[in-house]
């Protein structure tokens, strides 16, 4: 799962793009407009931000949309290629490319299974590391995060040898049970990104249960609540918006499965170069196809962002009820 | 004021993106059909995965300090370096030099990477060096071009447990027949004869090379596809009946796994190239000494045919500022006896120049080996390989979707030959897509 990657690219853009809403919206009740002061010093200070962001994020986006809208010409069989402008034509393979959306349906039952585990676990240590009950917390904070300390790739070759059917230390049960086989590699995937990211997604959950004052607790104590009522009608709904975050930073992993999958490719023959999506514009720009690629890769982050966008409209009209 | 504004800003972030992707676009440079050396101190880059090329580059860079050659590793070329070095092409910061299978050479021409070196001193001159059919590779055909100086060369031969074949009376398989016979007594011991790789779809072209047939065909106005030929269907059904069978193991290969299956005796013998004898030192080291090296099986009793497994080119990228001086730094690497007999040390590379068969290193008895001269034994295979076989402009593609396929034969859902059926239809599609005329 790229996830510690992505979402911090993504997670800027999107908090940004909610705060220019609610920026746009609130000088529009003030009538009078104003000069903006010490707008040389704001430049100065969004300039830093604003040249890697175009240069990092802004152009490699351009540069893809406009990848995607060329199509390579050549004459004879090592004819030199050109690239002329062909429209949607990448786009039109990318929808008839029976193999990649067999792979998002793939990510879709992976993540619509994984995500709730993992988010649900995470939640579960949170509450647990901030309920009072625990003793050992420190340790306990940086046991569960440890794994995700571990890089993706190398998490995946020893999960790989762990499950292993001859060289494994629990070769006792990887003798009969074949992790790695079509009908079990997908799940032993994703218990290797739930065993990384549990600790990932409890600390930002932790750390909005430390937010919450402590009062309410006390009031909750005082009408007579249990630890457990406590954490069910106080604590879970305030951090609501912490859990919606990781579900949405982990809708985005899942959708862009690369590192995982693909080193298990090399040991499981459950594992093909178009498993994932990502997987999908790998293998496409290694033929080199990079303008397939680029038209596979728009359209799996517009995926992305609608499966995201929905989820968080859907969860705050929840809310609202 | 404030929409002026930011319009301006969202103008001038378009005017950046369109500079910066015009720039990325426009910037390949071809070093041009003249090859003159350069004035003053010349660095070159190489990007390689040969283990101990350093070394060699190192001797080379002492004995001539106007031409510094700094040798860059990576993983294998399907592994990864050939995505980077696609990558580095589109970018136009490819290295100077670069490490290419015979099997990738297509693809890079077809995506204008490489440099015609036909105009360097010495490099025409040079085809009467090189084992015929590696020049063939390197040509593509094409009396007045190279595109890149053999390195070395993968005849394929058959590596065989010497002591588990004598101690259970089997004899040595000479025609592929035999092996299926010889395959069931293994099999009976509770061993496997041999691995069947999956992944690495080289070693099935190796036996369909060997089979007299060839997976494409380039008239020059078009490109054929062939990956259903005779030759391959007939391959194809002989390993799936002894997959069929369970008279030969499926571990995925250059695991853990597969090592382990080695090192540990379960299987018996290994079809590969003269430089797997490094693998399987590296991969069962417990296994030392027990190995032997025979000719490949035959399809007919009395047939002298090799097939070929790798082997790989010193190519020089496009973009390259200093052309004569890399492809000098390739005819040394590849023809020079130091450097022959120091890869061949370091890596079991065997070279496709000719002088470099008769290197001395090469003559010796290989200890792993039980002091057999194993070279021998490839020398003979090299001169029975045909320079027939033709490989595709996008074989990364044919390796990526034949493994798939191969992968879920070897687990019981459709068969080799199935695999091969959709590879033919998917790499016509993936030429198409690339305008790459192919008959259909």
């Amino acid at each position: 799962m790229s996830a510690p990657v992505v979402p911090l690219t993504d997670a800027p853009g999107s908090v940004a793009r909610q705060k220019r809403s609610r920026a746009a919206k609130a000088p529009a009740s003030k009538q009078p407009r104003q000069p903006v002061p010490h707008l040389g010093a704001i430049l100065a200070f969004v300039l830093p931000f604003g040249t890697l962001f175009a240069l990092f994020y802004l152009v490699p986006i351009g540069y893809a949309i406009y990848q995607s809208l060329l199509v390579i010409e050549r004459e004879g069989t090592f004819g030199k290629a050109t690239e002329v402008f062909g429209g949607l034509t990448q786009y039109i393979l990318v929808f008839q490319n029976g193999p990649f959306w067999t792979s998002i349906g793939r990510v879709l039952t992976f993540g619509v299974v994984q995500v709730p585990i993992m988010l649900g676990l995470a939640l579960l240590f949170a509450l647990l590391l901030d309920s009072p009950l625990v003793r050992g917390k420190k340790f306990f904070r940086l046991a569960f995060f440890v794994p995700y300390a571990v890089p993706g790739v190398i998490a995946a070759i020893m999960w790989g040898y762990l499950y292993s059917p001859n060289l494994s230390p629990f070769s006792a049960v990887t003798e009969n049970i074949n992790f790695l086989s079509a009908d079990l590699v997908l799940w032993a995937i994703a218990n290797v990104v739930t065993w990384v990211f549990v600790g990932y997604n409890m600390l930002i959950i932790y750390s909005a249960l430390l937010a919450i004052p402590t009062e309410l607790y006390e009031a909750a104590r005082l009408d007579g609540a249990g630890q457990v009522r406590i954490a069910w009608s106080v604590k879970i709904p305030l951090i609501m918006p912490a859990i919606i975050l990781t579900a949405i930073f982990s809708i985005i992993g899942t959708l862009q499965l690369l590192a995982e999958p693909q080193v298990f490719r090399s040991f499981s023959s459950a594992v093909t170069s178009t498993f994932t999506p990502n997987l999908t514009v790998y293998s496409t720009s290694s033929i080199p196809n990079f303008n397939l690629a680029a038209a596979f890769s728009v359209v799996l982050a517009l995926a992305t962002f609608i499966l995201s966008f929905t989820f968080l409209k859907f969860t705050q009209r929840k809310e609202v009820q | 004021m404030r929409i002026k504004k930011r319009a301006a800003a969202v103008a001038l972030l378009t005017a950046a993106t369109v500079a910066l992707t015009g720039c990325a676009a426009g910037s390949t440079t071809s070093a041009g059909a003249d090859c003159a050396p350069a004035t003053g101190k010349v660095d070159l880059t190489f990007t390689t995965w040969i283990p101990g090329m350093e070394d060699v580059a190192k001797v080379r860079n002492e004995k001539n300090p106007d031409v510094q050659v700094k040798v860059q590793t990576g993983p294998n070329g399907n592994g990864g370096t050939y995505q980077n070095f696609f990558n580095q092409l589109k970018a136009g910061n490819a290295p100077d030099l670069g490490q290419i299978e015979y099997d990738a050479l297509p693809n890079f021409r077809v995506q204008d990477g490489l440099t015609d070196l036909a105009a360097c001193k010495g490099v025409l001159e040079a085809k009467s060096d090189f084992v015929d059919w590696t020049w063939g590779q390197v040509n593509f055909g094409e009396d007045k071009s190279v595109y890149a100086i053999p390195q070395d060369a993968g005849p394929m031969a058959m590596f065989y447990r010497a002591d588990l074949f004598e101690a259970n009376n089997i004899a040595i398989p000479t025609t592929w027949d035999e092996f299926a016979v010889a395959a069931e007594k293994v099999r009976a011991t509770g061993g496997y004869i041999t691995n069947f790789s999956q992944s690495d779809i080289n070693q099935f072209a190796g036996f369909v090379w060997q089979a007299g047939g060839s997976w494409f065909k380039n008239d020059g106005e078009n490109w054929t596809v062939d990956l259903t030929s005779p030759e391959s269907v007939k391959v194809a059904a002989y390993w799936q009946d002894l997959i069929d069978r369970d008279l030969v193991s499926t571990n995925p290969p250059w695991t853990d796994e597969w090592n382990n299956a080695y090192n540990s005796g379960s299987d018996w013998t290994w079809n590969s190239a003269a430089w797997g004898a490094n693998s399987i030192a590296s991969g069962a080291p417990d296994t030392a000494g027990k190995w032997s090296v025979a000719l490949s099986p035959q399809w007919a009793a009395g047939d002298k045919a090799a097939g070929n497994w790798g082997g790989s080119s010193t190519a020089v990228f496009k973009g390259s500022k200093h052309p004569y001086e890399a492809a000098q730094f390739a005819l040394w690497l590849n023809t020079s006896d130091e450097a022959l007999t120091m890869l061949n040390k370091s890596a079991n590379l065997y070279p496709a120049a000719k002088s470099g068969l008769e290197l001395p290193a090469l003559k010796a008895g290989v200890e792993f080996y039980g002091n057999q001269p194993i070279y021998d034994v490839f020398s003979e295979a090299s001169d029975q390989v045909s320079p027939d076989f033709i490989w595709g402009p996008t074989m990364t593609q044919v390796y990526n979707d034949t493994s798939d396929g191969f992968k879920g034969a070897v687990t019981g859902s459709g068969t080799l030959t199935d695999a091969l059926t959709s590879a033919q239809k998917s790499t016509i599609s993936a030429l198409e897509a690339q305008s790459i005329p192919v008959n259909k």
